[in-house]
């Protein structure tokens, strides 16, 4: 270990240890130091603790007290973990940032409800959205406008027609956990979506009155969420889309969710729902939108965040960066929401199989469902949907033969025919866009 | 890191950038991975089964309570406190990735979400850790 890097180290140790001054700089400092000697501990230890402190706000004193591994109540707050408890049956895969998914026997309401809602955060939970604080909330639409907006949540109330609409929010990478070789990420396995009823304006109305330049060629969305390294300089996540899809009447700038104020977890006090594209794209904490002249290259729309291979790849294969196209609509899908896997049925009765469908480009034309793995298929009753991208209800009554272990495998098929695969389609290097159809286990008795 | 499945990428890489010929036996097929065993199986949900499989499934290092449930080999340490800066362990556990994912996957990290890169040494102490435990090579 070098002089300089021993100097630093010390210097870190100390500053942490005596909780004063900014103990973030030792974050930055060259540790050369080897094995596990006991300066190197605490640099260590200190390192993560600074960063604790950037995300409080304030140094932690005593924090070299704390038992490695256990994050501060207060910092606990941050990621969301405590709203959990509002939540119920949801699957957490990751407590920070806060990721959960819902069986999908939970999700069988036409409406999905707060508790069942899965939670997708990129970064930590503004202390705004903890405090259901809205006052002085302003959406800036600037850019490649001729009329750059700055609209009060009252503004938009007031000034634009308001629209009640369920509508499917789907992360892209719902499905992840069944590509092979495995894809990095949140290994959400069919819980990463719902559909709860969304009001707020058109999106489209807002930025008609802003007055849309010719030279538009996307959307760029930013939001107050904080980054997880503390950061209040880094963006979390900040994407859009062609200014066409934000011009199609569907979506919506949103404040209420389920006719309640849109809570923490989800986007309080503003954000975007715009259909049929990964749910990254409707921006939470939503507080600018700026019209582009060019793709929006923000947080995660760039390298292979939401992007898909510009063509077929083998399983595995390393796609260079350049060859990464953004990802727009999302597949057509569907879930079997009732019964649960793994129920018992009476032999030879008919007994009910229900869920919902949806698809990226719209509406779903066709449900089938097989209970003989896939070899024949019976048509399910489907109905429409109560607006454009919301899930559609689809019902089957199956017969089971002879006592014994069934599968009920699920597939719907969109208005271009196009239908889900039984097995992942098209692997690609960041696990996006898995739409195999979904199955649960029937056993007659 | 694991040999058979370093193969079966160099050949993919190759076929990526229209290198042929590629040696018969590390053709791609389809049924092949079919044939590989899948997750463990469950009799309450056939989705189980379709999920990528562990490598490791069972066999590696216990748990360590102190950091943060990473498997207890040499380079936990150092990766534990490299990474609860920003996140917690629950992350890197449900990873099974190539080689090649994590090292693009550090370089996204450095250039892109601003984490503090460690000496030479320590990032290979961690990359080898993470490449070691939470890999989809076989």
């Amino acid at each position: 270990m070098s002089d300089q890097a021993d100097r630093e180290q010390n210097e870190g140790i100390k500053a942490v240890e005596s909780g004063a001054g900014d103990t973030g700089a030792t974050g930055t400092g060259t540790g050369t130091g080897t094995g596990t000697d006991p300066a190197r501990r605490a640099f260590l230890r200190s390192t993560g603790a600074s960063a604790f402190g950037a995300m409080l706000g304030m140094t932690i004193p005593f924090q070299r007290n704390l038992p490695a591994g256990l994050i501060p109540v207060a910092l606990a707050q941050d990621t969301g973990q405590a709203m959990m408890a509002e939540k119920d049956g949801l699957i957490v895969l990751g407590d920070r940032p806060l990721n959960a998914e819902t069986p999908a026997h939970l999700l069988d309401d036409d409406i999905t409800p707060y508790e069942h809602m899965f939670i997708r955060m990129n970064g930590l939970v503004p202390q705004n959205a903890l405090d259901s604080d809205a006052s002085g909330w302003m959406l800036t639409i600037d850019g490649e406008v001729d009329n750059p907006l700055e609209l009060s949540i009252d503004d938009l109330k007031s000034r634009f027609e308001t629209v009640t609409r369920a509508m499917v929010l789907e992360c892209g990478g719902n499905g992840r956990a069944f590509f092979n070789p495995g894809a990095s990420g949140n290994q959400w396995t069919t819980g990463a979506v719902g559909c709860p009823e969304w009001t707020g304006v058109r999106l489209a109305d807002v930025l008609a009155e802003a007055g849309v330049r010719d030279s538009a060629v996307y959307t760029a969305h930013y939001g107050n969420d904080v980054h997880l390294s503390g950061d209040p300089e880094k963006e979390v996540i900040s994407r859009g889309v062609p200014i066409d899809k934000a011009m199609q009447e569907d979506a919506l700038i949103a404040w209420a969710m389920n006719g309640a104020d849109i809570p923490a977890l989800h986007g309080f006090p503003l954000r975007l729902v715009i259909p049929g594209y990964p749910g990254s794209v409707s921006q939470k904490y939503l507080n600018r939108i700026t019209i582009r002249d060019q793709e929006h290259d923000g947080a995660k729309m760039t390298g292979y965040s939401y992007r898909l291979p510009a063509y077929p790849v083998a399983p595995g294969t390393e796609v260079p960066e350049s060859d990464m196209v953004v990802m727009t609509e999302m597949p057509v899908k569907s879930l079997v929401t009732f019964p649960r896997t793994g129920t018992e049925v009476a032999t030879g009765e008919a007994a009910e199989i229900r869920g919902h469908a949806w698809a990226g480009n719209g509406d779903v034309a066709a449900m089938h469902v097989s209970t003989d793995f896939g070899q024949t298929w019976q048509e399910a009753t489907l109905e429409p949907p109560p607006n454009r991208f919301a899930w559609q209800r689809w019902r089957a009554e199956v017969t089971l033969p002879e006592a014994g272990y069934y599968e009920v495998w699920a597939r719907a098929t969109d208005a271009n025919g196009v239908s889900q695969p039984a097995t992942t389609p098209g692997w690609n290097p960041r696990g996006y866009g898995n739409n195999m159809q979904h199955r649960i286990a029937l056993i007659a008795v | 890191m694991r040999g058979i499945a370093k193969i079966a990428l160099l050949a993919g890489l190759g076929l990526a950038a229209g290198l042929m010929p590629v040696l018969a036996q590390s053709r791609p097929d389809p049924m092949r991975m079919s044939a590989m065993p899948g997750a463990a199986p469950s009799p309450d949900d056939p989705m189980q089964a379709l999920r990528t499989p562990d490598p490791g499934e069972g066999d590696g290092p216990a748990a360590s309570e102190e950091f943060g449930g990473l498997p207890d080999a040499p380079g936990a340490e150092d990766t534990y406190y490299q990474c609860v800066a920003c996140h917690s362990t629950e992350i890197i556990k449900q990873q099974r990735i190539t080689d090649a994912r994590w090292d693009d996957l550090w370089q996204w990290m450095v250039e892109e979400q601003g984490m503090y890169e460690p000496d030479a040494e320590t990032k290979q102490v961690i990359l080898t850790y993470l490449k070691t435990h939470f890999s989809s090579e076989l």
